[in-house]
């Protein structure tokens, strides 16, 4: 009954979902001095897409991995790594450039370096034939080992007052700042995936490879661009975590990847490829950090936060099964 | 023995059958006939207790009974061999036989034990494989073997083959209807479901035409003939015979010499443009192979081609579209098709970045592109944004048709483009194929049926064991000399 009526509302589903969870976030929500819903304070609301970025920036990139048929368990890794080099780069090169032209240049290092790993990952995915599940695996793996040993394991703390790196910081710990950048990847991804031929490609390829190699369609081209995106995107992503923690620490963004496979899933993307949306993604994304906000603010255990979260992901994947014709 | 009295099924508010009635006598073999979407494969799920009727009985040895698996009808002696068929590719042969089986599986599995068990059975089916060869090692024909040692296994008294020899070479179907003569004198009542009339009225003894879900007729073979058939079938007067009449023009198109790969072994030929080739061969010859290495999805080891002037040598299929070359690979679902994506995205596919600027999509100009070229292949469908998993046979193949029709390729070489389409579908193919031929165009047209090939081919092509054996004029041939060319070796060897 209820899975007939919920898969007749198509792609508005997913918005429904989000509703649901903003409403059930209104009425749970604990209120201040004042009589004010906490959960709806102006403050609160920027701080969850603050929050969301990371992941959500990850989410839009793995979305066109998964639906072109692969996944990227590396983006974790990658975001660490990102953050450390980052970090390495503002608090230990000193290249005597102006500060801006330094911070510049090490973000473009760090976000190309993170796109080249990505290159590889789907280099050898398109080449040696490994499946995407184990190459990134290696790639998690792999990249967690490399952060770790270029910074020695240790953190690389940013300095306090006013030098380079604390300036970095300040910049790119900007609410609005990163936000922006989210939607502005949002609204980019979208349009790749939507209105161009490289994103028809992606779904093509990912609802059925063979074909698509029949077809005559640039396979390895794809296949490394959407790698490559991902790689992108973890590097971004791991520029703000850096500013956002006043660190590089080669140790954080673990479990990371799930997270951004969660979001892309809970926004009714296929495992099975060709079948997603940016836009269910974003929606995945946001009902996933309501609910952690939510949580904490009702002051609920973080552990407890893991089991409802396991629930949601079964949940809104259920619902979104498409009904097969009963025979 | 099974006897099904006014059955009915609806999916939604369509009826896929309207009040079928249908049985079957011990020894006998009873055709049922129809167009894809007749309601043929419905009726045949419903005899398996794969889908059950909405309204109606099935009756087995005179007794009443409703089966809601296909464990069950299987208890009552009911075996099917289904169209696609429910076998496990890494699995191996006896494996596939008796997993599930109520005698032969154990909870410790003892190969000797297994492989004894399935002997018998696969000799009957005449496949000299060994028990532990993997399925996936196995050919389309070779699986559909095992799939019918399967049944035969369940010693099911009514055996149900839905389109059994769609896939299997000429060879191998007349091996197969050998057996069903075989298995009738036993007493088995064999239900056999099938587009090819030829086959049908060589074994049935009674024929049952389907059309849109209703019976329309049942009769005595001998008291029917084909022309009768096809017309309650289709509900109205196809041409399938006539020949070719515009003769092939002069100038060369393609001249294949010397052309190895890792499946081919020598390939010989050359065609001239507006020519229709026909190439046949059993499955495994190279006939797919062929086509695969002009289009450049592997690679070759000698050989020197030209097209249309030119050398050719594609590296990639990208290369070989743009010397206007285009491939029809055989089987439309896996190679051909994005099944879940919509129709015109599916024939947009191959020419997208000429519909685009810049890697931006011209979405209005793809619509009234695909929408032209669609309305001239004549596919039925409510609207091209539909998915084209919900096409017929026919349609979908029109939709691959179409597909490669708008990259303008001067030689086609289409890989068994008939295959598992109904009738209609197939004349329209027919008509499309000479059509081009008559604009100029070269067409490499592959086909089991030899039938088809004869009525609708300038020269044919035989292939055999990855080598072209001979180049015969249609009109100076017949299906005895193709055959003979063709069956030189034993099947299923590699």
């Amino acid at each position: 009954m209820i899975r007939s009526f919920i898969s007749r509302l198509g792609r508005w589903q997913s918005v429904l979902g989000l509703a649901l969870v903003f409403i059930l976030a209104v009425i749970f929500s604990p209120h201040a001095h004042d009589g004010s819903i906490i959960f709806l304070a102006p403050g609160n609301l920027t701080d969850i897409l603050r929050q969301q970025s990371e992941i959500g920036i990850m989410a839009l990139a793995m979305t066109l991995v998964i639906i072109s048929g692969g996944i990227d368990l590396s983006v974790g890794s990658v975001l660490a790594f990102s953050a450390s080099l980052v970090a390495m780069l503002l608090v230990r090169w000193q290249p005597g450039l102006p500060e801006t032209a330094q911070i510049g240049l090490a973000i473009v290092a760090t976000v190309g370096l993170c796109t080249f790993l990505g290159v590889i990952n789907g280099s050898i995915i398109h080449r040696l034939r490994i499946q995407p599940f184990i190459m990134t695996l290696a790639a998690m793996i792999g990249v967690r080992g490399l952060a770790r040993w270029m910074t020695q394991n240790n953190n690389i703390d940013f300095g306090f007052g006013h030098d380079i790196s604390a300036d970095f910081a300040s910049i790119f710990s900007n609410k609005f700042l990163v936000i922006g950048l989210w939607g502005a990847a949002a609204v980019i991804f979208y349009l790749l995936l939507e209105r161009t031929v490289f994103g028809r490609y992606v779904r093509a390829i990912g609802e059925n490879e063979k074909a698509a190699i029949y077809t005559g369609l640039p396979i390895a081209m794809v296949k490394v661009t959407v790698y490559a995106l991902c790689g992108l995107a973890a590097g971004l992503a791991g520029v703000i975590h850096a500013a956002r923690s006043y660190q590089g620490n080669p140790n954080d963004g673990v479990a990371y990847e799930l997270d951004a496979i969660a979001a892309v899933v809970i926004g009714g993307t296929s495992l099975a490829g060709g079948k997603g949306s940016i836009f269910g993604t974003i929606v995945g994304t946001l009902i996933m950090g309501i609910l952690t906000n939510l949580l904490r603010l009702c002051l609920i255990d973080a552990n407890m936060e893991l089991i409802i979260k396991a629930v949601i992901i079964i949940v809104a994947v259920w619902l979104q099964l498409e009904r097969k014709a009963r025979s | 023995m099974l006897e099904c009295r006014i059955i009915e099924k609806h999916y939604g508010g369509v009826y896929a059958l309207k009040g079928v009635s249908f049985d079957v006598r011990p020894g006998e073999v009873h055709a049922l006939c129809g167009e894809n979407g007749a309601g043929k494969s419905t009726l045949a799920k419903i005899i398996a207790g794969v889908v059950q009727s909405d309204a109606g009985e099935v009756w087995v040895n005179g007794e009443k009974v409703t089966f809601s698996s296909p464990a069950e009808a299987r208890k009552l002696g009911i075996g099917i061999v289904f169209q696609e068929l429910d076998l496990f590719e890494h699995l191996t042969v006896a494996e596939n036989i008796t997993l599930a089986h109520p005698e032969a599986e154990r909870t410790v599995i003892r190969h000797a034990t297994q492989d004894a068990f399935c002997r018998p059975f696969l000799r009957q089916v005449g496949l000299d494989v060994s028990p532990r060869t993997k399925l996936g090692d196995l050919s389309i024909a070779g699986a559909q073997l095992v799939a019918i040692a399967r049944a035969l296994s369940m010693k099911a008294k009514v055996l149900l083959l839905d389109e059994p020899t769609s896939s299997l070479t000429q060879e191998a179907a007349e091996r197969l209807l050998n057996l069903i003569g075989d298995l009738k004198k036993a007493g088995t009542g064999i239900v056999y479901v099938s587009h090819k009339m030829g086959e049908i009225f060589r074994i049935a003894d009674r024929v049952t035409v389907l059309r849109d879900g209703a019976h329309i007729s049942t009769r005595p073979a001998a008291e029917t003939s084909i022309e009768e058939t096809i017309r309650f079938m289709v509900g109205r007067e196809i041409d399938l015979a006539s020949r070719v009449e515009t003769p092939a023009g002069e100038v060369m198109a393609l001249q294949v010499k010397g052309l190895r790969t890792l499946r081919l072994k020598e390939v010989n030929f050359s065609v001239r443009k507006g020519e229709i080739l026909g190439v046949t061969g059993l499955v495994g010859s190279g006939r797919s192979a062929l086509g695969e290495a002009l289009f450049g999805l592997d690679p070759w080891t000698a050989g020197e081609v030209e097209c249309l002037g030119k050398a050719y040598a594609p590296k990639r299929p990208a290369e070989a579209i743009q010397a206007r070359f285009a491939y029809l690979p055989e089987d439309r679902r896996t190679q051909g098709l994005f099944l879940r994506m919509s129709v015109r995205r599916n024939a947009s596919a191959v020419i997208l970045p000429s519909l685009s600027r810049h890697g931006w999509i011209d979405f209005q100009r793809e619509a009234s592109v695909i929408q032209e070229e669609l309305a001239r292949t004549q596919i039925k469908m409510a609207h091209d944004a539909l998915p084209v998993e919900s096409l017929s046979g026919g349609n979908q193949q029109k939709v691959l048709l179409a597909k490669w029709l708008l990259t303008q390729p001067e030689v086609l070489y289409l890989d068994d483009p008939t295959r598992g389409v109904d009738i209609g579908a197939k004349a329209d193919i027919y008509r499309i194929i000479k059509t081009l031929a008559t604009e100029g165009k070269t067409i490499l047209f592959v086909s089991s049926e030899l039938p088809e090939l004869l009525a609708c081919s300038h020269r044919i092509l035989v292939m055999n064991e990855g080598r072209s054996v001979a180049l015969l004029e249609t009109r100076a041939t017949t299906q005895e000399e193709i055959m003979t060319l063709a069956a030189n070796q034993p099947l299923l060897s590699s």
